[in-house]
Parts: C-alpha cells; structure tokens; sequence
C-alpha cells in the first residue's frame, strides 16, 4: 500500500513540474475563454457553428455591394483590355499632392518588384522568374494609362491582382508611375483636363 | 596567303563579337519583353509556357515560324496555323501582346539568339539555413525540460538510497546484536521516525514549512498575474506558435524589404491590419515556386489553398481552402483597438508593438498587451500635433487650457486616452 502512495505522490510531482513547462503552442492559461476569443465574426477568423466553418472573409451575400463600390464594367479579357485603354482617363487631378500619394502607395505596394526607379529592380524581382519590364522600356512608355488601371486591377503576365487598393489609390499610383517614366508635366495636365471634361459630359 | 589568313580570322572574330553582341541584346530585349509570361531557359510555366526546346517543338524552320508568332500571334492564329491554334488553346487562349511596331526583326532575331544560347550563370545563392536555427531553440527548450526531470531522478535516487542504506544499518546492526547476543532490534516504521524526528526538531520544522508556505503562496500569485497574459516578462519571450506554412518574416520583410502593409493592407484602413488573403501570397508565387529553405512543400500549401495547379498554371475555386493561419497577437474582445487610429493618426511604427518582426523566422509576440503596458504607452508617448489637421481644434484648446504652465507635454493622457470608455464599450 505505502509504495503505492509513494508511486502516485512522485507521479504527481513530476506531473506538476511537467505542466510548469512553457509550450511555446500553447498562448498559456486563460480564465474565460470566452472573453478572449471572440465570439462575433472577426476578419480572417473561423467559427465553428453546428459542424459547418464559417469563416470571416467572405464574399458580400447575393445581389448586394458594400458601400461606395463602384463595379468595373470591363472583364478580364483582351478585349475587356482594349476597352479600358480607350475609355477610361484618370479621375484625379495631375497634383504635386496626388503625386506625393502615389508615391507613398508605390513605396508599399510596388517597390519590392518593380523597383525604388521603376527599372524593375526591386529584391524580389531578383527571385522571379522573369522582373517586370521597366517603365521606360517601350511597350510601357506608350501604354494608355486605362489599360494600366486595367493592369493594376486584374493582374497582368507574372503580377497578380492589386484590387484591395481603393480606386484613387490605383489612379494616385499611375501619377507616380508617369512621374517615373519622366514624362512631361504639361502633357499629362493636358490629358487630366480632357479627363475633366469628358467626366462633365 | 597571309594577308588573307589574318582576314579570315579577323572576320571570325568580329562575327563572334558580334553574335556576343546579338545574345546580349537579345537578353536585354527579352527581359523587358517577355520575361514577364515565359521563362527563358526552364520548362517552368508561368503566363506562358517555358522556352526550354522551344525550337524542337515549333513547326520547322523554326526561326522562321517563331518570328511570325513573336511579331503578330493574331494574324499567325487566324491564318489557320495548326500549331499556333493549338498552344493558343492549350494556355487558357491568353492572347500573347503583338510586338509588331515595338520589335524590330532584327530584335526578334537577336531574342532568338538569346535562346539558342547557354543559359546565364544561375544568381540565386543560398541563404542561410534558418530552419536550423529554429530546430536548436526547439532542443535547447526540450533540454529545459530534461533538466527538470534529471532533479527529479536525482532526488528519487538519493530517498531510495537513504531507505537501503537505514535498511543495511538495520541489518548490520543485528548481526551484531546476534553475534553479542543481544535481543534483535525491532525498527520503527519509516513514519514513526521521521515523527519522532519532527517532534525533537519543531522549531526548524515551524521555520521551514513557514518559508514553504510564504514560497508557496509568492508563486502562485505570480502565476495568476499570467493568467491571460502570452508574455513573460523576466525571460521577455512570447507566445510563438507554430504556425500551419513554414512563413518566414525574415526572409519576406527583411531580406526582400516586402513593406509591412503589402501583406497587411487593412492596417491603415480598419481596426485589423488583416492576415493577408492567399490570393496575395500567389502575387510572388506564381512566380516563385521554390523555397531556399523548405523546397517546394511548403509552397505546395500556399497552392493547396489557392486552388491552383503550378503544372497547368490553371485555378480551381472549388479546391480552393483557407489557410488556418493561428492568431498571435490577440486583445481580449472586451478591449477596442484599431490598427488604423495608432497608425495613420497616431503615426506609430509597426516595430513599437511587434518588435523587429524583419528578424523573426517565426512571429513571436514581442509585448505584453496588458491595461498596464497599453495605459504606460498612453501616459509617454506625446502626441505629434504639429502638421496634422486631425488635432487643430484640439491643440488651440489644450493651449488655452496649459497657459502660463511649463513643461507640459501633450501626451495621449492629456487627450483622453486614459478614458475607460475609449477602450471598454
């Protein structure tokens, strides 16, 4: 009987010190789980409700947008590419303020690719199987700046989709990147008017 | 005869340079042109298909007929050419860009210069293995662990030795008793001596179970100051788990300056900074498909849960799965806090609450996120009101209100952010 308990009491012991052991898996002990862990919906977190996951990113439910989407009305198809070249002209006003926008966009979510100068020489480039063409080189020079937009939206050749970036902020963008191409201010002035205009119309 | 030779050789020469010279060009133009849908010199997949033995496959000549896709695919595909229908059909007919009018024929024979030629020396070196490192924290904590238990062991051993060796003296002494002719000895129980010992010895023994009661109750009110708390503040570690994708924030945000907001677009936009949507992770792995450190598996889980098909380069939603990524950072759901109020008005670095997460091949939290750490912020940190609208009206009162004091600083305490309702509503 005696070495019984004796058995049991080390057992426990070591047990103690077992649990006294940080899992670096484990966040530690929470008292009310319940007031840590939300129980709403939170972005990218999943519940389990009846066996089923939910999951916090979602598409908007059926037949609605959210607030102030405006829906692109041109596919992702070549000819969906001609189109926005044609038709779509930059909403923003060619400022130094814009512009200084733009650039702070770029430095986030372009830089790592296409480079601080746009020559297609940024780290990740390097890694790629192919850079990205520089903004000077001649295809890209000449490029209507709707099909940039349209670039920017769907992704084109190795770059992937960058619509999480709001409307103006892809516009502010491609101020920045004619900036890069050094091309003439009064120029891109005269198109942002025409844009003005054909917006009145 | 001389004269001729030396011309000959001479001419050789300069046609090498020259060829040098197309290869060369030829390089440049493929890289601004058309590096971005095909890989040059690998079978590998991406837009477009690979080039490697794109000379074997393409109708015969091969120079020829390639010239006539690069510059005008469209009319090559209308014109009824078996072989451009059928790659036009098998890559998902993603029309290819025309390059007539930007690539001379000279261009397009130099690009195929390019690709008869070797391919250029691989630059990709290794990185240092960080998945070492990784697995020796892991064995040094184990070895923590192991110590533990050697103590353990160590004490077993010395109370089974004590219980032999009283055992032994026992014995000992009764073969003497014997011999002598003694009565034999009759022990006590274990429990009776170790009672008779505390009897004699009571005022160590009240000493001793006082300090064990005092030790006692100081560690476990130390452990309840932990109680929701994933930092320890005397070893300044975290929680770290491990995560379901081997992902790397050295190797991201520090050796290839990805900006933290690439990734974590909400940050300045909602209350989250968000965990990035696998559809960013594609945005480099279309591209990049193998890893330094861990191949291709671990990029097989970033395909997995995408959907895609890196053979075909084709997507299908239906296979699509989110990655279970495992929350780090987490503030009870009775507290507020909104990523995009500290970092656009309050112009925080990501680095002041996270640490230098450009070092961390696995994330750990860096700082407490207790009332105590967040209200000690919001006592220190002054508030930059100068060039930032959003504190105008603010600013022209708090002068009003701090006239004639000195040394007054306009930290968030003085704005109101020790309210209990500007975190608990």
């Amino acid at each position: 009987m005696k070495k019984i308990k004796f058995i049991i009491l080390s057992a426990g012991v070591i047990l103690l010190s077992a649990c006294t052991k940080k899992d670096p898996n484990s966040p530690g002990f929470e008292y009310m789980p319940d007031m840590y862990r939300a129980v709403g919906l939170e972005y990218y977190h999943a519940i389990e409700v009846d066996g089923d996951t939910i999951w916090g990113a979602q598409l908007p439910p059926k037949n609605t947008i959210a607030r102030g989407y405006k829906p692109y009305p041109y596919p992702n198809t070549p000819e969906g590419y001609e189109l926005a070249g044609q038709n779509l002209k930059n909403p923003l006003e060619n400022s130094e303020e814009n512009i200084k926008k733009g650039e702070e966009l770029y430095t986030k979510y372009c830089i790592h690719c296409h480079g601080a100068s746009g020559q297609g020489d940024g780290k990740v480039a390097g890694k790629l199987p192919g850079p990205p063409p520089p903004y000077t080189s001649a295809a890209i020079l000449n490029l209507p700046e709707g099909k940039m937009f349209h670039s920017i939206t769907y992704g084109k050749g190795l770059m992937g989709s960058h619509n999480f970036l709001s409307v103006n902020e892809r516009w502010a963008l491609i101020l920045y990147i004619h900036k890069l191409q050094g091309k003439d201010k009064t120029e891109t002035k005269q198109d942002s008017t025409a844009s003005k205009l054909t917006a009145k119309k | 005869m001389n004269i001729k030779f030396s011309a000959s050789v001479l001419l050789l020469f300069f046609t090498q340079i020259f060829f040098a010279q197309n290869a060369d060009n030829g390089a440049k133009l493929f890289k601004q042109n058309c590096a971005v849908c095909h890989a040059s010199h690998s079978d590998q997949k991406l837009t477009g298909p690979g080039l490697k033995g794109v000379f074997d496959r393409v109708p015969k000549p091969a120079d020829e007929w390639l010239t006539k896709w690069i510059l005008n695919n469209e009319k090559l595909i209308k014109s009824g050419d078996a072989y451009a229908n059928k790659i036009y059909n098998e890559n998902n007919k993603a029309a290819m860009t025309v390059f007539e009018g930007q690539l001379s024929e000279n261009d397009v024979k130099d690009i195929l210069a390019f690709l008869k030629a070797p391919p250029p020396a691989s630059k990709n070196t290794p990185v240092a293995q960080s998945d070492n490192k990784q697995t020796s924290t892991a064995e040094t904590e184990k070895s923590k662990g192991s110590n533990y238990l050697l103590i353990f062991l160590v004490i077993f051993v010395l109370v089974v030795l004590w219980i032999s060796l009283r055992n032994v003296r026992i014995a000992l002494q009764n073969v003497v008793n014997v011999k002598t002719g003694k009565p034999i000895y009759e022990p006590q129980s274990i429990g009776d001596e170790i009672k008779e010992w505390l009897v004699k010895n009571n005022r160590l023994v009240f000493v001793l179970s006082l300090i064990i009661v005092f030790v006692g109750m100081k560690s476990c009110w130390d452990e309840l100051w932990k109680v929701g708390v994933y930092y320890d503040w005397k070893t300044q570690k975290g929680y770290k788990p491990e995560q379901p994708i081997k992902f790397s924030h050295k190797i991201h945000a520090g050796d290839n300056e990805i900006a933290c907001q690439y990734c974590h677009n909400g940050v300045e936009k909602s209350k989250h900074s968000g965990i990035p949507t696998v559809n960013i992770c594609m945005n480099c792995h279309k591209g990049i498909q193998e890893g330094h450190n861990t191949g291709k598996a671990e990029k097989a889980k970033i395909y997995a849960a995408a959907g895609y098909d890196p053979s075909t380069g084709k997507y299908d939603e239906s296979k699509a799965n989110p990655i279970r990524w495992i929350k780090v950072y987490n503030l009870p759901d009775h507290v507020y806090f909104s990523h995009q109020q500290h970092v656009v008005v309050g112009k925080l670095q990501c680095e002041q609450c996270h640490g230098n997460v450009k070092e961390m091949d696995v994330i750990e939290q860096k700082n407490p996120l207790t009332m105590k750490w967040c209200i000690n912020c919001h006592r220190e940190t002054e508030v930059q009101m100068a060039g930032n609208p959003y504190y105008d009206r603010l600013h022209a009162y708090l002068k009003e209100k701090y006239k004639g004091k000195r040394d007054v600083k306009f930290t968030v305490e003085k704005i109101g952010g020790l309210e209990c309702g500007k975190c608990h509503y």
